[in-house]
């Protein structure tokens, strides 16, 4: 076991862990090689449902063309959903390493490891560039009333502008995941050469290719931590700033007359809440069943699960200042917008989204015990989880099936598009291929950042305050 | 005379420290030798030169290249197709800061993993002397020295607490 905890302490043997440093190296390269049955029965389950993606997707592209939008809200909404998720997650790693804080260290890697789907994400949003209306109304008629030349959108409508969206859209998508990819090789270059003396065959050319270079230099480490700081404040400006402009090209600008500015900050929101729900889910999973016990304290979950409850009451607060300002506006068009995203159409996914992303995360995470678990936290990850996607369903179906877009505004309440089963397959395509390029991503990169849990452990130890046994903490900064 | 690598191995990162010490007052210079770790240390734990890196000059130059291409890339068009849309100004700063902002966190970024690439010397075919003990958490203390100071520098290396001396030929040498 690499790893002793201290049972004298007030909060438990399990709260905190403190990994042996000279191990670490060998039991992660140990791990990271092993491939368990469960591990390959996700990993065979994740391809074939990525398979049958694949198939809905062939099937949605030669009975429906990519002429109109409105049959891809399904596409459009699981895109999302893998985009706002697997997007925000990277971010963690690096906002949690400039707040210097020792809790975050067993998560760096499993947020950084999200940047391997960046690439997904690329591919994912290739299609929606066709689908997206076109700017200039081709069907207008001279004088028509309520009708638009220009539908509305952020962007500025010179001929430049007119496929703009489309192509900006993808450079800041590839843009953001190039920025996540070099950020996880930085973070993973020190782990890559430590373990490439280790590992045999395509691991050791892989890492040998990827990390040849490093010695572990203090020159080498300084250059590291400036770069990874770098990268990590520019992921999180164009983070933001795409999940903007996805919200606005393939959401707002496709409901008429919805003129909204706390939607992109809603999504961005849920982005966030969603991705580090989702680390909890990761954390917990390889805490009880990966073999990282020594590695994971409950101490991680405790801390993370008070960022998780603060974002799930920013979100409520988000989602209340959109509806009171549109009720309160009492506009035929804010009323039927109402009606259709919140209250009518989607107004079950909308009851059941506010459940799983605030009512139940908040209940869970009210308790103090419970927050002091590893299951707790990783329950309300789950459930945050869930309402992501509902809100993804929510808004981006919706989006792409409320009619006319060159309209002024919305005319009438549109009904609820359900899927077919294309749609299905889709959206369990999009979810299999997430977690089957993650789950082979794991096998390649290390799950736990070996480096920084070594450095961790220089900075921590428990030490006996008067008659108790406190952890006792160093910040050489 | 081509200088050549030898490497000090150390458990305890104390008496790397010493070595570092002893390296000093022998006049090698510090950038001559370096220590090598698994993990990073405070800054001056080894009683080390303070290292100065350059990466901050990348982004800043990448942001401002962005920046600029961004600004002539809207306003150009703007001017070249003049379309009043909804009473607005042909050069309407709003629409403008989309596509400026954008170009300019691209080019930024660029720019700073140009900058990684460069400052890390990538890329290095040669793994150059190291020891795999020190990924199990040894201090390496690697010093470049003429040939002929070799026994000298092990020598020093030995007596500061060396628990191992290796040199490019994988036999240790004898202090």
């Amino acid at each position: 076991m690499a790893a002793n905890s201290h049972s004298e302490s007030h909060y438990g043997p399990e709260m905190w862990v403190f990994p042996v440093a000279s191990q670490v190296t060998r039991e992660v390269s140990e791990r990271t090689s092993a491939i368990p049955m469960a591990f390959g029965i996700g990993l065979g389950v994740s391809g074939l449902l990525l398979g049958l993606g694949i198939i809905g997707f062939v099937i949605r592209a030669m009975s429906d063309g990519f002429g109109a939008h409105g049959p891809w809200g399904y596409y459009a909404a699981i895109f999302s959903f893998i985009f706002m998720v697997t997007g925000a997650a990277p971010l963690a790693a690096s906002i949690f390493r400039v707040t210097k804080s020792h809790w975050r260290r067993p998560l760096t890697r499993v947020s950084e490891l999200f940047s391997l789907i960046g690439i997904f994400n690329i591919l994912l949003f290739i299609p929606l560039m066709f689908v997206l209306p076109a700017f200039r109304n081709p069907n207008l008629v001279p004088l028509a009333e309520n009708e638009l030349d220009l539908r509305r959108t952020i962007w500025f409508e010179v001929p430049i502008g007119a496929t703009a969206p489309q192509w900006l859209d993808l450079l800041g998508i590839a843009c953001l995941a190039l920025c996540a990819l070099v950020l996880l090789w930085l973070s993973a270059v020190p782990d890559m050469a430590q373990a490439r003396l280790q590992a045999t065959g395509f691991r050791r050319r892989f890492y040998g290719v990827l990390a040849g270079h490093w010695h572990g230099t203090k020159s080498q480490w300084i250059n590291q931590k400036a770069g990874l700081a770098l990268l990590g404040a520019f992921y999180f400006m164009l983070l933001v700033f795409m999940q903007f402009t996805i919200s606005s090209d393939y959401a707002q600008s496709l409901i008429p007359g919805w003129k909204d500015s706390i939607f992109p900050v809603i999504y961005t929101l849920t982005g966030f809440q969603s991705s580090l729900g989702l680390m909890l889910v990761i954390l917990f999973v390889l805490r009880r069943w990966g073999g990282y016990k020594g590695y994971i304290g409950i101490s991680l979950f405790w801390s993370a699960s008070k960022i998780l409850l603060g974002l799930t009451l920013l979100w409520v607060y988000h989602m209340f200042s959109f509806g009171i300002t549109y009720w309160y506006g009492r506009l035929e068009v804010e009323q039927n917008i109402l009606k259709y995203l919140l209250f009518q159409s989607y107004g079950w996914l909308f009851l059941a989204n506010l459940i799983f992303s605030f009512f139940l995360p908040f209940l869970t995470l009210l308790w103090n015990p419970v927050r002091r678990s590893d299951w707790g936290p990783a329950l309300a990850g789950a459930f945050v989880l869930i309402g992501a996607f509902l809100f993804s369903w929510r808004i981006f179906v919706g989006a792409f099936n409320a009619g006319d877009v060159y309209n002024i505004g919305l005319e009438h309440v549109p009904a609820f598009a359900g899927p077919d089963l294309w749609d299905v397959l889709i959206v369990l395509g999009g979810l299999g291929g997430a977690v089957f390029i993650y789950l082979l991503g794991s096998r390649l990169i290390p799950t736990m950042c070996a480096w920084e849990i070594k450095e961790g452990a220089m900075y921590q130890h428990m030490g006996t305050f008067m008659r108790g046994r406190y952890l006792v903490l160093a910040k050489p900064e | 005379m081509a200088k050549r690598p030898i490497l000090g191995l150390f458990e305890d990162a104390n008496y790397a420290a010493e070595a570092g010490d002893a390296l000093q007052q022998a006049d090698v210079s510090q950038d001559d030798y370096d220590f090598l770790t698994d993990a990073p240390y405070p800054e001056g734990a080894f009683g080390e030169r303070e290292e100065r890196h350059h990466l901050y000059w990348f982004p800043f130059v990448g942001a401002l290249v962005g920046l600029t291409a961004g600004i002539l890339m809207t306003s150009m068009t703007q001017l070249a197709y003049p379309l009043v849309q909804g009473g607005k100004p042909i050069l309407s700063l709003p629409p403008m800061a989309v596509i400026t902002y954008e170009s300019t966190m691209l080019s930024a970024i660029i720019f700073t993993i140009i900058g990684i690439i460069f400052e890390s010397r990538l890329p290095r075919p040669k793994m150059g002397l190291y020891d795999t003990r020190i990924t199990e958490g040894y201090i390496g203390v690697l010093v470049n020295v003429e040939e002929e100071q070799l026994p000298k520098v092990s020598a020093l290396l030995t007596q500061a607490g060396a628990v191992d001396v290796v040199q490019e030929n994988p036999e240790p040498v004898t202090a």
